[in-house]
């Protein structure tokens, strides 16, 4: 069974991939209040079922919670790291409305992020030989086209210097 | 190319001694420390390479240099990427720059502030005109069920009004003689035909 729920493409990695929320550095958790009838939570309860999926995808270390049935009106809450509260009340206001509002007020803006992005590619030069985990390659035997491991297949007589030795030895 | 370094004053022997300084690392191999050493190997002596004094000298000057200039340079790059990233983190720079994100945040916090302001006061209209609206419900539900209490009592005094008037047709004990006289005085005969509009149309006379 390929899809389960009602959008299932909000479970599609090209889905999550295009959620241009990014949040701070200072922001640790966020927390949504909203009703699940009634008109006016409309927009947050949109906003819950559309939007949070790409955030949370964005920003795996912000903690994400929900809060249903609570409080006559909806809003969404930021709590940042040196201790401050960011309220942003969502009565009314639609989905895309909310998006765009939490992205200016607390996403990374778009000049930021291309920074990071550069700062990234420049850290992790492709051309690099080293382990694994830093590098693409640790030995040019790996790459194709090249010669061989010779730890897999011996290299051929001419490129071994015993060999050499051992012919210059016998001439002489 | 390189600076040559300078040699201290020291003795000969260590000179020609070969190097310690490298490292080594001890492998047990395939016999544990408890195993006997095999009987082909029992009157074995080993015996060090043999070192010539002057390839050793040679040697170790140049390994000496060699050793010296790679880690001058490993520590010159490792400087440089430290004093980077001092810079990055706590230079004039990035004083400026934390000073800038503080003003823009305090910027887009007031003007967060700004918008919950504007919800909140479209808010408050809308709960005192829903305030309102069930004010204005709650009279006109009042206003209604006063009328109808009074059209139910109307109607109640209607029903005692007609029960008073036939009350004076009823049969009590003091008429009971006189109407008995008068229902023998006056026969009544139901025999009597009905078309469709309720009026009588035939009618046998009583023997």
């Amino acid at each position: 069974m390929p899809m389960k729920g009602r959008y299932p493409i909000r479970r599609t990695l090209e889905y999550l991939q295009k959620g241009d929320i990014v949040f701070k550095n200072t922001v640790k958790i966020m927390t949504v209040n909203y009703n699940t009838h009634g008109e006016l939570s409309d927009g947050a309860r949109k906003f819950v079922f559309f939007n949070i999926p790409q955030i949370q995808y964005k920003n795996p270390w912000v903690q994400v919670m929900m809060f249903k049935n609570l409080t006559p009106s909806p809003f969404l809450k930021f709590y940042l790291d040196d201790g401050d509260q960011v309220l942003v009340d969502a009565e009314g206001k639609d989905h895309k409305d909310i998006s765009q509002h939490v992205k200016k007020i607390l996403g990374k803006s778009e000049e930021v992020l291309q920074a990071e992005e550069l700062a990234r590619m420049v850290h992790s030069n492709p051309a690099n030989f080293g382990p694994k985990k830093y590098c693409l390659r640790e030995c040019m035997c790996e790459v194709e086209g090249q010669v061989p491991c010779p730890g897999l297949i011996p290299l051929p007589n001419e490129m071994r210097g015993k060999y050499k030795s051992q012919m210059k030895g016998t001439e002489v | 190319m390189f600076p040559v370094v300078t040699r201290t004053a020291t003795p000969l022997s260590n000179l020609l001694a070969p190097r310690i300084g490298v490292l080594m690392v001890a492998v047990r191999g395939r016999k544990s420390r408890s195993d006997p050493k095999a009987k082909s190997k029992v009157g074995r002596v080993k015996v060090p390479p043999p070192v010539d004094p002057a390839e050793m000298l040679v040697l170790r000057e140049r390994f000496s240099q060699y050793d010296l200039i790679m880690r001058a340079l490993r520590a010159e790059f490792k400087e440089d990427m430290l004093r980077r990233r001092y810079e990055e983190e706590v230079g004039s720079l990035a004083e400026e720059r934390t000073k800038q994100e503080a003003e823009e945040h305090q910027k887009l916090m007031a003007w967060n502030d700004a918008e919950n302001h504007r919800l909140r006061q479209l808010r408050e209209e809308r709960i005192r005109k829903e305030l309102e609206q069930e004010q204005l419900r709650k009279e006109q539900v009042a206003v209604s069920r006063e009328k109808r209490m009074e059209e139910y009592v109307k109607e109640k005094e209607q029903e005692i009004l007609q029960l008073q008037e036939e009350a004076k047709n009823f049969i009590t004990l003091e008429n009971l003689d006189q109407r008995i006289e008068e229902a023998l005085d006056n026969p009544k005969s139901y025999n009597f035909a009905v078309d469709k509009e309720g009026r009588i149309v035939k009618r046998t006379v009583q023997q």
